[in-house]
């Protein structure tokens, strides 16, 4: 039973694990696109068709990448913490403490997810768009809700992680 | 106090706007409260977020009062836009800011949902700067790099037959100053806190004083804080922001443009006055972008036309002359 | 004190303990800030607030250019432009005794150059040069010491993650703060190289000296350095001379890296993942620590400490000189405590606001001001003492950083060698703390000639 368990943990750590990374790279991608974006537009300057529409362009392509690096960083454990008044304390006691920080992660996840739901229908119902090339902000609100979620995906697989560390104390 | 009120802006606490609008406005609200009313100021966005969220701040109630720039979220306030076309508000702060309340009651309340609107009004207007190119036509401006300031600002720059660059404001020093853009489109009252006079050689300007499009500021209140407030509270801010007090803000707001072109000229800068007839070019220069953002707004549903009518005779009636 | 500010305490306190219990700074932040003020104000304001304000932070464009200067630093370190600069600085300097361990901090440097953060450039340099100091038969204590060091120079010399972050808490001009920014990152470069030859004087043993170079090898190391100088002088020239914005810039910066690694053939496919992996994990922690610092910041705000603070410290009496020592021995002690983003972040809103007040104000000139400068100045100037102090946590127990990333890349130095190995550097580091305070000049020449 608690070997079938964990297998499929295993097997679901795994998958998840994967997307997350995935999803990150594609962040990856949006970052280069406003590389792209720059480039086009000090190329542009030079040969004096600026593009206005460079510096909305970065504003919502730099948020949509970094919202998407999110699951990653919980996944890696690369949110910074201090360890050093821990340092003397049992792997139970750690474990413990990771815990926690996984389950304010997954808290914190599912309660933006709840709010920038709310916050996209805003934007729709309100009109929001930036301001030369009338994009309408709600759209960058559907990539960030998936990173949203699969922040509170990369949080549940920390907090399982915790919690086996945690049941085999000594490992 | 009984009544506790936050006002929230993006602006420092030491800008004009700050302390000659919002804190004397502040002060006679809780005067004619007789004291019932506290209105704590936080200046620059220190209750968070960015100035584009001040409206949704107020509306949701995250804050009481805010000050913001209506253009910060365009396609919020398609109506009230019309104020910042060429050709509406024309040299007269005071006169646009009635003509603005005048609207806001016949066309624009609409818009202004979940908040209940204290006061409307404009900056002096958008003058030219430019680094070291005269300018006494639209010709002039042909291929130049042009800060704007909003949507509509940019279809004045493209009117003018120049490219519109959008640059955060913090920007604009360097890039005048080493030719990233060859001018920029903002009021007089902009210069003494960015050293403009520092960057540009030319300060332009209609005949008359006569500016080339606005941008339109709210103060605003929650409107679920509002409706709750017993009768003599909403009096005491109904007072504080009647005619008068409109009148008094265009006056604030020409004051620290002429303070800010004094600057400019007293540096050695050269100020030029469009005659009547350059003035008049730019006029027929820019005279499509009124019909450009009226079939702009149709796809609204907004009889821009009709706006644009109504705001110009609104104006002019409060015109001195 | 009213009930407000003891929360306000209270909620440091609490935010203290969560970060000791290994609690990510990020979301004790979050958490603290975000309770505190549903406890202020109720719930519905924060979860109200909460539905644009991650949006609002992640997409101010001032900070776009710090995910790109990230993405800069890691394709770099794939692409073999550190072996090149170690290499070009051995030429040159190899031949002196330390000579080695000197060329490890030129490297460090040029590195720093295309780099904003300290943590790369220790680990990728320390990657490139420790097998070399080992290969002279350096100490441990020197090899690893100069590496831990050298890396903070990775966030001295412009661009520079943290200077970014403090230029928008106090709305400085970005590229004023990276024009101030260098000649103190020289004046380190200079104290580190002499610290190397204090020390092999002291200890001949720790730093023999290396193999001299033949003429072609030198001409060649020294020509492969110019792509380094090619792209500095493009990306942080181009930004001091005006020719783009800091984030055109810094595209430019990855545009350029990612076509030298190219042309070098060094940079494969999985490099490429790897550096955009590093990417994500450094910029989403980043952002989401600025994330945490304004749900902080709301909280502070609305029950007023950082005010009262000002106010309080304005009123006590003490002299200006004494208030800024005080200021940046209280940050080197929490560089104990939390990262070098974090405290800025963190601590630049309360610390920020009380110079002000003793300068005489927002708009203050040089004459009578309580430090003799504009507040202007002012602005440039402590932002740089703070970035010096803030990074000097990155070096000194208990928890340094810099330390630890070399020590994982030699294992077989204990890292109390380290340790040791690094204070000369520190010392040499205080030094030029107090030279930069004692001669604001170093600071404030370069923004005032360029401008
Ligand atoms: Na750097
Ligand atoms: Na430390």
């Amino acid at each position: 039973m608690s070997n079938t368990l964990k297998a499929s943990s295993s097997g679901f750590t795994g998958a998840a694990s994967r997307l997350i990374t995935l999803w990150a790279l594609l962040g990856g991608g949006v970052l280069l696109l406003v590389v792209a974006v720059n480039m086009l537009s000090i190329i542009g300057s030079v040969f004096g068709t600026p593009f206005p529409g460079d510096f909305e362009l970065t504003e919502m392509g730099v948020a949509i990448a970094v919202f998407a690096f999110l699951p990653y960083c919980q996944l890696v454990g690369a949110n910074v913490s201090a360890d050093i008044f821990t340092a003397g304390a049992s792997r139970r006691v750690i474990a413990f403490f990771t815990l926690l920080g996984s389950l304010v992660a997954l808290v914190f996840a599912l309660l933006l997810i709840w709010r920038m739901y709310y916050g996209m229908l805003d934007q729709k119902d309100y009109d929001y768009t930036t301001t030369i090339l009338q994009i309408p902000h709600w759209m960058a609100f559907v990539p960030i809700l998936i990173s949203l979620a699969l922040l509170a995906l990369a949080a549940l697989v920390t907090l399982l992680q915790d919690m086996t560390a945690l049941s085999r104390g000594h490992h | 106090a009984d009544y506790e009120f936050k006002l929230h802006h993006f602006l420092g606490e030491k800008a004009p706007a700050h302390t000659q609008m919002l804190v004397p406005w502040a002060k006679q609200v809780e005067e004619n409260s007789g004291g019932k009313v506290h209105i704590e100021i936080y200046p620059a966005m220190t209750l968070g977020g960015r100035p584009p969220e001040l409206i949704n701040q107020v509306r949701d109630g995250v804050v009481d009062l805010v000050w913001t720039v209506n253009g910060y979220t365009p396609g919020l306030f398609p109506r009230t836009e019309v104020f910042e076309l060429p050709g509406i508000h024309t040299n007269d702060p005071a006169a646009t800011n009635q003509a603005l309340m005048d609207l806001y009651e016949t066309d624009l309340k609409d818009e202004y949902k979940g908040v209940e609107v204290m006061f409307l009004h404009v900056h002096a207007g958008q003058a030219i700067h430019m680094r070291d190119t005269e300018v006494h036509s639209p010709e002039d401006l042909a291929g130049k790099k042009i800060r704007i300031p909003t949507r509509t600002g940019a279809w004045v720059i493209e009117a003018l037959g120049a490219s519109p660059v959008a640059m955060p404001v913090p920007e604009l020093p360097p890039a005048l100053q080493k030719g990233v853009i060859d001018g920029a489109f903002i009021p007089w009252e902009i210069i003494p806190p960015l050293k403009i006079q520092e960057q540009t050689e030319y300060q332009i300007e209609g005949v008359d004083k006569e500016r080339f499009g606005t941008t339109t500021f709210q103060v605003s209140m929650n409107q679920e804080r509002w409706n709750g407030l017993p009768e003599d509270i909403q009096k005491a801010f109904r007072d504080a922001s009647g005619p008068e007090w409109i009148v008094k803000v265009g006056e604030i707001w020409a004051a620290s443009d002429d303070f800010g072109i004094g600057l400019a000229t007293k540096a050695g800068n050269t100020h030029i006055t469009l005659t009547e007839e350059e003035t008049e070019a730019f006029r027929q220069a820019l005279a499509p972008v009124a019909d450009r953002w009226v079939e702009e707004v149709s796809a609204k549903g907004i009889d821009g036309a009709a706006l644009v009518e109504k705001a110009r005779a609104a104006v002019a009636s409060h015109s001195a002359n | 004190m009213t009930d407000a500010l003891v929360l306000g305490l209270g909620a440091l306190v609490v935010l203290i303990a969560l970060i000791a219990i290994r609690m990510p700074i990020a979301y004790a932040m979050i958490l603290v800030g975000g309770v505190g003020t549903m406890m202020l104000n109720g719930p519905a304001l924060v979860l109200s607030q909460l539905k644009t304000l991650a949006y609002g932070q992640f997409s101010i464009y001032d900070l776009s250019v710090v995910p790109m200067f990230v993405l800069m630093g890691a394709i770099a370190s794939k692409t073999g432009l550190s072996q090149a600069l170690f290499r070009g600085a051995n030429a040159w300097l190899g031949w002196l005794r330390g000579g080695t361990a000197m060329a490890a901090i030129a490297g460090c440097a040029g590195f720093g150059a295309v780099c904003g953060s300290s943590l790369a450039t220790a680990s990728t340099m320390g990657k490139v040069a420790l097998p070399e100091l080992k290969r002279y038969n350096y100490s441990g204590a020197l090899a690893t010491g100069t590496l831990a060091a050298g890396g903070v120079l990775g966030i001295l010399i412009p661009p520079s993650v943290v200077l970014i972050i403090y230029a928008i808490i106090v709305e400085a001009n970005i590229v004023t703060m990276f024009m101030a920014a260098f000649l103190p990152g020289l004046l380190a470069v200079v104290l580190f190289l002499l610290t190397i030859a204090l020390y092999v004087t002291i200890k001949p043993e720790a730093g023999p000296k290396g193999g001299v170079a033949d003429r072609k090898e030198f001409l060649e190391a020294t020509a492969g350095m110019i792509p380094v100088l090619i792209i500095f002088g493009l990306v942080i020239g181009g930004i001091y001379f005006g020719f783009f914005n800091p984030t055109p810039a810094a595209a430019v910066g990855v545009f350029l890296v990612l076509l030298f690694g190219l042309l070098q053939r060094k940079l494969s496919g999985h490099d490429f993942i790897q550096a955009l992996k590093e990417t994500a994990s450094t910029s989403g922690m980043i952002y989401l620590i600025i994330l945490g610092a304004e749900l902080l910041k709301i909280f502070m705000s609305r029950v007023g400490l950082p005010q009262e603070t000002a106010s309080w410290i304005a009123n006590s009496g003490l002299e200006p000189m004494t208030v800024l020592i005080l200021l940046l021995i209280a940050l080197i002690l929490l560089g104990c405590l939390m990262d070098s983003l974090s405290m800025i972040l963190l601590v630049i809103p309360f610390f920020w606001p009380v110079l002000v007040e003793i300068n005489g104000g927002i708009y203050q000139g040089a004459e009578g001001a309580g430090f003799g400068m504009s507040t202007e100045d002012l602005k440039i100037w402590f932002g740089v003492l703070a970035l010096i102090v803030v990074e000097l946590g990155l070096i000194t127990p208990p928890v340094g950083m810099n330390v630890f990333v070399i020590s994982s890349l030699d294992r077989e130095t204990p890292m109390i060698e380290t340790f040791k190995g690094v204070a000369p550097f520190f010392c040499a580091e205080i030094l030029r703390v107090i030279l930069l305070v004692c001669f604001p000049i170093i600071t404030l020449w370069l923004p005032q000639v360029l401008r």
